[in-house]
C-alpha cells in the first residue's frame, strides 16, 4: 500500500498510534523539542493514511487498523491533552485527524451506524470531551479543539456528556451512564468553564469558545429545553453576570442575541416563562436599552419585547414597567429612530408602545404563572 | 481588560486604505520596531455575525505560508476589532496595475507564486474563493503573497465540495456560479482570470454589468488570450486555468509544472513594478495628505434625555456602574432640563395619536449616520449569495436585491461596486410579498411628506420594493437593445404613476393581484412560494431572472450538497428563531405569537394583511 503514497512511510500503518503514543509521553522530557518534531511526522502520517490525498484515495481497511489501533493506544485522550504542546502543523494534522476517527465508519457498517471512535469515546472514554473543552485554556489549542468539538456536539450523547460533566472525587468524569437529567450541577462540571473562556480569553479563544457554547445550547433542543430548567438559577445567573454584564463589546453583544434566540425557542417555553417572570431579569434588560453602544441596545431588545409581550406578566414586572411607563413610552419613540429599514424592528417597537400604553395601571395578578416556577423554587 | 494592553503594544502610523470593512493602518510593533499593518473593523457599523469575521480570522490564523499574508494577531478594543498583519509594503497588484499593464515575464512569476500560495491552501483544505488582482499583495522586495481571506473556506474534508455562491463575478468560476458544487479547482479558474487581469488591465467581460456576467460566465465558451502579442506559452496556460469542466481543470500542483511557470524568473524582478508604481505617484499631484490614526473618543450620550429607569429597589443601575460619574453629573442636569424633556414626550405623544398605522413614519427619518450605519462590511468586492436552504441573518441592507451600478462598466477601476445580493434577488418578487427586503434607494430619499394615506405608504412601498427592483433586474439581465428600450420606458412610466399617484399605483397592483389569483394557472405560475421553489418543484416561471440559478437549485445534486451544508452549518436551522432578523414576513415574530399568544395572532394579521 506505501507507495500510494508518493513516498515510503518507514511506519507501518498498525504501529503509528503505538509511536505517537510512546513519542508523546516524551514530551515533557528533556529532549522534548526533538520528540514534537518526531510526533508532527508521526501524525502527519496518520493524517495521510486517513484522508489520503488529492490524488490518492485513503484505504478503508488501512483507516480502520489505525482507528482500533488509536483506541487501543488511548491516542485520542492523549492528543487532546496534549493539543497546546504539538507544534504548529500538527495541532492542525490532529484536528484533522480527530475528524476523520470520530467520523469514521468501516465500510460493511450501516451508514447510520455510530462511527465506531465515537462510540467508544461516549461509552468508554467520555474525558475526551472533557479535555477538548479544556483546550480553551491555551491560546494554542483553542481553534483545533473548538473545530473538533463543533463536530463532535451532532451527537447528542456527546452534548450531554459535556454538560453533565460533573468530576466526582476521583476526577473522573461520570460519562453517560452518569447523567441524571434531573439532578441539578454543582457547577464544577466542564460546562460551566465556558463562561469564563468567553469571557476571559483572547478574542480568539472567546469567540471560538462562544461559538462553541451557542453549538451546545441551541443544537439538542429537548436536551438543553430539561437542562436549562434543572439548572435555571446557575445557569442564568452565570449567563448574566458573566456574560451579559461582559465588559467585551463582543462577548455581550453576542451573548444578549443568544439569550433571546434561546428563549424564543419554542422548546425552551417553559424557560423563557421562567425567565420573563423575574423583575431583576428585566432590570439588567432594561439597562441593555440604555446601553452607549447601539447594537447591544438593538439585541437588548429584542430580549426586552419579550417581558412586554408576555401576556401573563408578573406583578414585578408589571411595577417596572409601570413605574417607567412615561419614560419608556418617550424612549421607544425615539428608540434606534434611524432604522427606517427595518420594518420588522419599526412594527415590533410600535407594539411594545401600544402594549405599555394598554397596560392597566395597577398590577393585575397574572392568570398564569410560569410552569417552571414551581419547581425550581424549591 | 487585556486587549486595551494589546493595542498600547503598537504605535498606529498613516492610514493605508479604507474600505467598507473598516480601515487599515501601517503601524509598529512597539517591542520589536517591525512594521504591520492593523485592520481595523468597526463592529458596531457591522450587523454580520461577528461569527464571520471570527471565520475569516480563523482561517488566516492558521495558515504559515511565505505565500499567504501573516496574520499575527486580533484583539478587541472597545467595539472595534484590531487585526494585525505581516506589512506588505508594494501593494497589491490591482493597485501597480495602475501606471500600465504587466508583461509576461512578470506575470509568469507572479502566478508562480501564487500557484504556490494556491498548492498550500488547498492541501490545508482551504478554498480562498477570491481570487483577483486586488487581492494579491506585494512586499517591496518583491515577494507575493495572497491576502484577504474574508470569503475563504475551511473544508473539514479534502474531497467535500461548497455550494456557496461567493466571490466577486468576473473572476468566478461557472461551477460556483451554477452552483453545483465546487472544490479547489474554483480558485484555478480565478487565477486564469487574473492572469488575463494583469495582461491586460482589466478582467474579460469587464464592460459588461456583473448580474449579466453571471449568466455568461457558465454559458460563453471560456475566455481566451488571442493575437500574436502573447506568448504561445501564456496562451496555454491561460487557456489550461480556463477549463470549463472543473474536473479537466489542472489542479496548482500541475499548474506549476506548466512551461510558462517553471520558464518564470526571480520575484525580485517585480521590484520594476512596485518602483514603476511609485514613480508613477511621484509624477502625479499628491491628492491628500497621509491621514494619521486618531483615537476616536467615544463620547455617544445615551440619547433620551430622560434619566435612569426608576427600578423600585433604587440601585440605580446594575449595568452601567462604571460610569457612575457621568450618571450622577447628569442627575443635576435633569431638573433644569425636565419642562423641555415633558414637552417633548408630550409632542411625541400627539404625532403618535395622529398617525397611528403600523407603517407610518412618525418623523422623518434622521439622515446622519444611516449610511455609515448601513455599510457592509466588503461591500464593494464581494457579491455573497446564500444557498437557498440556508436563509443567511443579515441585515436588511444587506439583505436586498442586486443594485445594478449602470456607471459600472464604464469606470476605470476594477474594484466593482456590488451589495451582496440574498438568494430572494435571482427571482423577481412578484409576489404579494409586500414585506420582503427591500432595496436600499429609499434610503436617500426625502421623507415623504404628502403620502398620507395608508394605501399611499404601500403603493409607495410596493414601488420600493418590488416594482423597482423588478425592473432594475429584468433590465439588467436583458441584452436585446430593443427590449431593454421599451423596459425602461414602462420603467419611468411606473415611476411617474408612483410620483403622482401612489395610491392609484397601489389600487392597481392590488387589483393585478386579485386578477391573477382569481385565474388557477396564472396564480399558480406567477406566486411561487418560497416553500414550493425550494423542495425542488421545477417552476414555470414565465420570468426570464435567474434562469440559470433556479435550474441550478433544481439540480438533483443540490439536495445532497444542501444535507452536507446543513449539518455544517447548524446555524441554518436556528436562524428563522433568531430575533430581529429581517426575514421576510415576519417568520419570527409568527413564531413569537406561536410561542406566546395565539389570539392576539388574529388581530395582528389583520391589521397586517401583509404577513
Amino acid at each position: 500500500m506505501s507507495f500510494l503514497f508518493g513516498r515510503r512511510p518507514r511506519t507501518n500503518t498498525v504501529d503509528l498510534p503505538k509511536q505517537a503514543k510512546e513519542q508523546i509521553s516524551k514530551l515533557e522530557g528533556p529532549a522534548g523539542a526533538a520528540k514534537a518534531e518526531e510526533l508532527a511526522k508521526t501524525l502527519s502520517q496518520m493524517k495521510f493514511v486517513l484522508q489520503g490525498t488529492q490524488e490518492v484515495e485513503a484505504q478503508p481497511e488501512q483507516v480502520y487498523a489505525l482507528v482500533t489501533g488509536m483506541i487501543t493506544e488511548d491516542l485520542l485522550y492523549l492528543l487532546a491533552v496534549n493539543l497546546q504542546r504539538l507544534p504548529f502543523e500538527a495541532r492542525k494534522d490532529a484536528q484533522v485527524i480527530f475528524s476523520y476517527v470520530l467520523r469514521f465508519r468501516p465500510p460493511t457498517a450501516s451508514p447510520k451506524s455510530e462511527p465506531i471512535a465515537l462510540s467508544w469515546v461516549i461509552n468508554n472514554r467520555p474525558e475526551v470531551f472533557v479535555e477538548l473543552c479544556n483546550g480553551y485554556d491555551h491560546k494554542e489549542s483553542a481553534t483545533p479543539a473548538g473545530t473538533v468539538l463543533r463536530e463532535v456536539l451532532k451527537s447528542e450523547q456527546a452534548a450531554a456528556i459535556i454538560l453533565y460533566d460533573d468530576p466526582t472525587e476521583n476526577g473522573n468524569s461520570k460519562g453517560l451512564t452518569g447523567i441524571q437529567l434531573e439532578t441539578r450541577q454543582s457547577g464544577k462540571g466542564v460546562f460551566w468553564k465556558f463562561f469564563n473562556w468567553i469571557d476571559q480569553g483572547s478574542f480568539e479563544v472567546g469567540a471560538d469558545a462562544f461559538t462553541t457554547f451557542r453549538e451546545l445550547l441551541t443544537r439538542h433542543k429537548s436536551l438543553v429545553a430539561q437542562y436549562l430548567s434543572t439548572n435555571f438559577d446557575l445557569f442564568f445567573d452565570k449567563y448574566n453576570n458573566i456574560l451579559v454584564k461582559s465588559e467585551s463589546y463582543v462577548t455581550k453583544r453576542q451573548s444578549i442575541k443568544l439569550l433571546g434566540e434561546i428563549l424564543l425557542d419554542r422548546a425552551n417555553y417553559a424557560v423563557m416563562t421562567a425567565y420573563v417572570d423575574r423583575g431583576e431579569h428585566l432590570k439588567i434588560c432594561m439597562n441593555l436599552l440604555r446601553d452607549e453602544r447601539k447594537m447591544v441596545q438593538y439585541e437588548g431588545f429584542h430580549v426586552f419585547k419579550v417581558f412586554v409581550a408576555n401576556p401573563h406578566k408578573s406583578i414585578a414586572v408589571q411595577k417596572i414597567l409601570l413605574n417607567n411607563r412615561e419614560r419608556l413610552l418617550s424612549f421607544l419613540k425615539q428608540f434606534l429612530e434611524d432604522r427606517t429599514e427595518d420594518e420588522q424592528f419599526i412594527d415590533e417597537r410600535e407594539f411594545l408602545i401600544k402594549q405599555i400604553r394598554n397596560m392597566p395601571p395597577q398590577p393585575v395578578e397574572p392568570s398564569q404563572k410560569p410552569a417552571l416556577l414551581g419547581s425550581q423554587a424549591r | 481588560m487585556s486587549s486595551e494592553g494589546a493595542a498600547g503594544q503598537y504605535q498606529v502610523l498613516e492610514e493605508l486604505g479604507s474600505g467598507s470593512f473598516g480601515v487599515v493602518y501601517k503601524a509598529i510593533e512597539r517591542s520589536t520596531g517591525e512594521i504591520v499593518a492593523i485592520k481595523h473593523i468597526d463592529l458596531e457599523s457591522s450587523e454580520d455575525d461577528i461569527q464571520e469575521i471570527q471565520q475569516e480570522i480563523s482561517v488566516l490564523s492558521t495558515c504559515a505560508s511565505p505565500y499567504v499574508t501573516q496574520y499575527k494577531a486580533s484583539f478587541l478594543r472597545g467595539h472595534k476589532l484590531w487585526i494585525v498583519m505581516e506589512y506588505l509594503g508594494g501593494g497589491s497588484c490591482l493597485d501597480l496595475l495602475k501606471p500600465g499593464c504587466f508583461n509576461e515575464a512578470h506575470i509568469a512569476i507572479i502566478c508562480r507564486e501564487l500557484l504556490l500560495g494556491l498548492e498550500y491552501l488547498h492541501q490545508e483544505g482551504k478554498i480562498h474563493r477570491d481570487i483577483k488582482a486586488a487581492n494579491v499583495l506585494l512586499s517591496t522586495t518583491g515577494k507575493v503573497k495572497l491576502a484577504d481571506f474574508g470569503v475563504a473556506a475551511q473544508l473539514t474534508n479534502i474531497k467535500s465540495q461548497r455550494n456557496t455562491f461567493v466571490g466577486t463575478p468576473f473572476w468566478m468560476a461557472p461551477e460556483v456560479i451554477q452552483q453545483a458544487g465546487y472544490d479547489f479547482k474554483a480558485d484555478i479558474w480565478s487565477l486564469g482570470i487574473t492572469a488575463m487581469e494583469m495582461i491586460n488591465g482589466e478582467p474579460p467581460n469587464a464592460s459588461v454589468h456583473p448580474m449579466k456576467v453571471l449568466f455568461l460566465i457558465p454559458k460563453a465558451p471560456a475566455p481566451k488570450l488571442e493575437g500574436s502579442q502573447y506568448s504561445k506559452d501564456f496562451k496555454d496556460f491561460v487557456s489550461q486555468c480556463l477549463v470549463k469542466d472543473c474536473d479537466r481543470r489542472p489542479s496548482a500542483k500541475d499548474l506549476l509544472r506548466h512551461r510558462f511557470i517553471r520558464s518564470a524568473g526571480k520575484v525580485e524582478a517585480l521590484q520594476e513594478l512596485v518602483e514603476r508604481k511609485q514613480e508613477w505617484d511621484g509624477v502625479r499631484t499628491r491628492p491628500s495628505h497621509p491621514k494619521f490614526y486618531e483615537e476616536t473618543l467615544n463620547n455617544m450620550m445615551p440619547k433620551s434625555d430622560s434619566d435612569e429607569w426608576v427600578f423600585d429597589t433604587v440601585k440605580a443601575s446594575t449595568i452601567a456602574s462604571r460610569k457612575n460619574t457621568t450618571k450622577r453629573r447628569k442627575l443635576s442636569v435633569i431638573h433644569a432640563n425636565g419642562q423641555g424633556l415633558n414637552s417633548g414626550a408630550e409632542e411625541a405623544f400627539k404625532r403618535l395619536d395622529l398617525k397611528d398605522a403600523p407603517l407610518e413614519y412618525s418623523s422623518p427619518p434622521p439622515m446622519s449616520g444611516t449610511v455609515k450605519r448601513h455599510t457592509i462590511r466588503k461591500q464593494p468586492s464581494i457579491m455573497k449569495l446564500a444557498t437557498p436552504t440556508k436563509t443567511r441573518q443579515v441585515s436588511s441592507s444587506q439583505k436586498k436585491p442586486l443594485q445594478p451600478d449602470m456607471s459600472f462598466g464604464n469606470s476605470g477601476s476594477t474594484v466593482r461596486l456590488f451589495r451582496r445580493v440574498s438568494d430572494n434577488s435571482t427571482t423577481a418578487q412578484v409576489s404579494s410579498d409586500v414585506s420582503a427586503p427591500g432595496s436600499t434607494r429609499d434610503e436617500n430619499r426625502p421623507p415623504m411628506t404628502e403620502t398620507v394615506t395608508k394605501d399611499a405608504l404601500y403603493g409607495r412601498r410596493i414601488f420600493n420594493k418590488m416594482v423597482d427592483p423588478s425592473f432594475q433586474e429584468i433590465h439588467a439581465q436583458t441584452g436585446n437593445q430593443a427590449k431593454r428600450e421599451a423596459l425602461s420606458r414602462l420603467a419611468d412610466a411606473w415611476s411617474a404613476l408612483n410620483e403622482v399617484d401612489p395610491e392609484g399605483e397601489f389600487q392597481f397592483v392590488k387589483a393585478l393581484m386579485e386578477k391573477v389569483q382569481s385565474d388557477p394557472k396564472l396564480s399558480v405560475i406567477l406566486s411561487p412560494t418560497k416553500a414550493s421553489s425550494r423542495d425542488g418543484t421545477p417552476q414555470a416561471s414565465p420570468q426570464k431572472p435567474g434562469s440559470k440559478l433556479v435550474l441550478a437549485q433544481n439540480n438533483p445534486h443540490l439536495k445532497s450538497h444542501r444535507r452536507r451544508q446543513t449539518s455544517l452549518m447548524p446555524e441554518a436551522e436556528k436562524i428563522s428563531n433568531l430575533p430581529g432578523q429581517t426575514i421576510p414576513g415576519m417568520e419570527h415574530t409568527k413564531q413569537l405569537t406561536d410561542v406566546l399568544y395565539g389570539r392576539w395572532a388574529g388581530g395582528l394579521r389583520t391589521r397586517w394583511p401583509a404577513v
